[in-house]
């Protein structure tokens, strides 16, 4: 663009080419404002640069000491751990998805038409929805005592909350016509339930219930560091001792069976839909 | 219905009882020397969290045994220990949402023209993806000491992974006249960023960043425990005490705490949402 053709447009209409200066200094001001409280945030938490540096070169040989890494001979124990971590993730999706279902049929729309009801359900829910898995494994240790247990409803707990919106949602968005069909055809409620609804909300609820396996595979990886079972258990002794080549295998290992585990539930899934 | 069809339902019948079974089993929810009654050991559990507050004495002092004051005994000390987790929150957002444009830049494939580029960031972007945050937080304890700094650190690599991959997926999404009117002007490849591409994201790019905001809240919150700083270190001490109701209290606390920033993440949303359309 020649320097005539930009004055000539700049003449007729200058904010489309820039920012009238008013907002351009808003926007600085604003800019600075927020990198300000970044800033000082980072100042209050006692984040110092020195301790970043010392850190990154402790990270820097912990990383060199991962390769090559090794077993330590142990890779039976390791395995029974992954088995178990993958068994607690299963038991927990399998309880959290029977307790979500009731709760999902309850928060549902449909269901319990009262607004009123239905809002005060559904917040009911929503209070638990953000509590980590984590959060709940560090009190059921001290209740249930150590082991795959606590870490199995910790698990649920986490999940239940999430599913049980998840299925009333579904259920809300069920097509009516299926189900006036059978009914109207003189069926029992029970062939309606099977006939009418079962075949729009099972395959939907069965990828819902698939994703969260992924998720609580993943989860259930670190619930062993409050003593909740699994290979995060595994994990964190090793990392306390500076056993970082063991940690490393643990970590591959690990991160294998997310992959494969992964794979697996998004072909199954492809499938139901 | 086929033979087929019901063979293969059978089929995934019995894998799913098998995993069912073997799984329980596993992970000793029956018949282990702590496992047996579970619903009994729940009620137990909820039982010791209840503060045994007494309505008469609500409002009395710290010393008062019943009263709100003795159950929240440490409420500034909490709060501090709140903010600090919204603070870590709010930084590793930021930082990690920084970080994830420009490897979402990296990745796009209407930016980055070259494909083993693409290709090596995208691996690391998963690599972050698969490993939980807890582990990598669990080695960065290690490494940078107890503190919110790890906790700091953990939150933006994972927010790079997870937002590195959103950020390219809008990228690679817009509109592709506007790239090759300023290609065709001959513009640089931070020009066709700033002109190009900026003006067509940033509304989608917040939104993303703020959900993941509240997903960091309540994942600071988890990372104290393992000593990454903030709330969770509270709850660590209250359960070494045995306190759970004192665990109940904090509980509520970090409940409280994602409410607000989820209703304030919502809020800011959807106001972008209504700039979008105007």
């Amino acid at each position: 663009m020649s320097k005539d053709t930009y004055d000539q447009a700049l003449a007729i209409a200058p904010n489309a080419l820039r920012a009238p200066w008013t907002r351009r200094v808003r926007d600085g001001v604003l800019l600075l404002l927020a990198l300000a409280a970044l800033v000082g945030m980072a100042i209050d938490l006692g984040l110092a640069p020195g301790a970043l540096m010392t850190g990154f070169g402790k990270l820097g040989r912990f990383l060199g000491e991962m390769f090559p890494p090794s077993s330590g001979g142990q890779s039976v124990r390791i395995i029974r751990a992954l088995g178990e971590t993958f068994a607690m993730a299963f038991a927990g999706t399998v309880i959290a998805a029977v307790v979500a279902l009731p709760l999902g049929v309850i928060g549902a729309k449909t269901v319990v038409s009262h607004p009123l009801l239905h809002f005060g359900f559904r917040r009911f829910l929503d209070i638990f929805r953000g509590i980590p898995a984590l959060v709940w494994a560090l009190i059921l240790v001290s209740v249930f005592g150590l082991g795959p247990f606590a870490g199995v409803v910790a698990l649920a707990l986490a999940d239940i909350p999430n599913l049980a919106k998840l299925f009333s949602e579904t259920l809300e968005n069920t097509d009516p016509k299926p189900i006036e069909g059978v009914r109207s055809a003189g069926a029992p409620p029970l062939a309606v339930m099977r006939y009418g609804l079962a075949p729009q909300f099972a395959p939907v609820a069965t990828s819902q219930t698939l994703f969260f396996l992924e998720g609580n595979f993943r989860n259930a990886g670190v619930l062993g560091i409050v003593g909740a079972g699994g290979i995060g258990f595994e994990l964190d002794e090793r990392i306390r001792i500076f056993a970082f080549d063991e940690v490393a295998f643990i970590i591959l290992l690990f991160m294998i069976c997310v992959a494969a585990l992964d794979t697996l539930s998004r072909a199954l899934r492809n499938r139901l839909a | 219905m086929l033979i087929r069809q019901r063979a293969q339902a059978a089929v995934g019948l019995a894998i799913f009882t098998v995993l069912l079974v073997v799984s329980f089993q596993r992970s000793q929810f029956f018949g282990s020397e702590i496992g047996g009654d579970p619903l009994g050991r729940l009620l137990d559990f909820l039982q010791r969290m209840n503060p045994h507050l007494r309505p008469e004495v609500l409002l009395e002092d710290r010393q008062t045994r019943g009263s709100l004051h003795s159950w929240f005994y440490a409420l500034p000390i909490w709060l501090k220990a709140a903010w600090q987790t919204v603070q870590m929150a709010i930084l590793a957002t930021a930082l990690g949402t920084v970080l994830a444009l420009g490897a979402s830049f990296l990745t796009a494939q209407n930016i980055m023209p070259f494909a083993p580029v693409r290709f090596v960031v995208r691996r690391i972007l998963e690599a972050i993806r698969t490993l939980p945050d807890l582990i990598m937080a669990l080695i960065l304890v290690a490494a940078f000491g107890v503190g919110p700094l790890a906790g700091v650190l953990t939150l933006t690599i994972s927010t790079l992974g997870g937002l590195g991959k959103l950020f390219a997926e809008i990228n690679e999404e817009i509109d592709p006249r506007q790239l090759e009117a300023l290609q065709a002007s001959g513009a640089g490849p931070l020009k066709k960023i700033r002109y190009g591409v900026m003006p067509q994201v940033l509304p989608n790019y917040a939104s993303y960043a703020l959900i993941r905001l509240e997903g960091n809240l309540a994942g600071a919150a988890a990372l104290g425990i393992v000593g990454a700083g903030g709330i969770g270190i509270e709850l660590q001490r209250a359960i070494t005490y045995t306190e759970f109701d004192t665990y109940l209290a904090i509980l509520l606390i970090i409940i409280a705490m994602i409410f607000l920033i989820d209703l304030f993440s919502e809020a800011v949303r959807h106001r972008l949402i209504g700039l979008e359309k105007a």
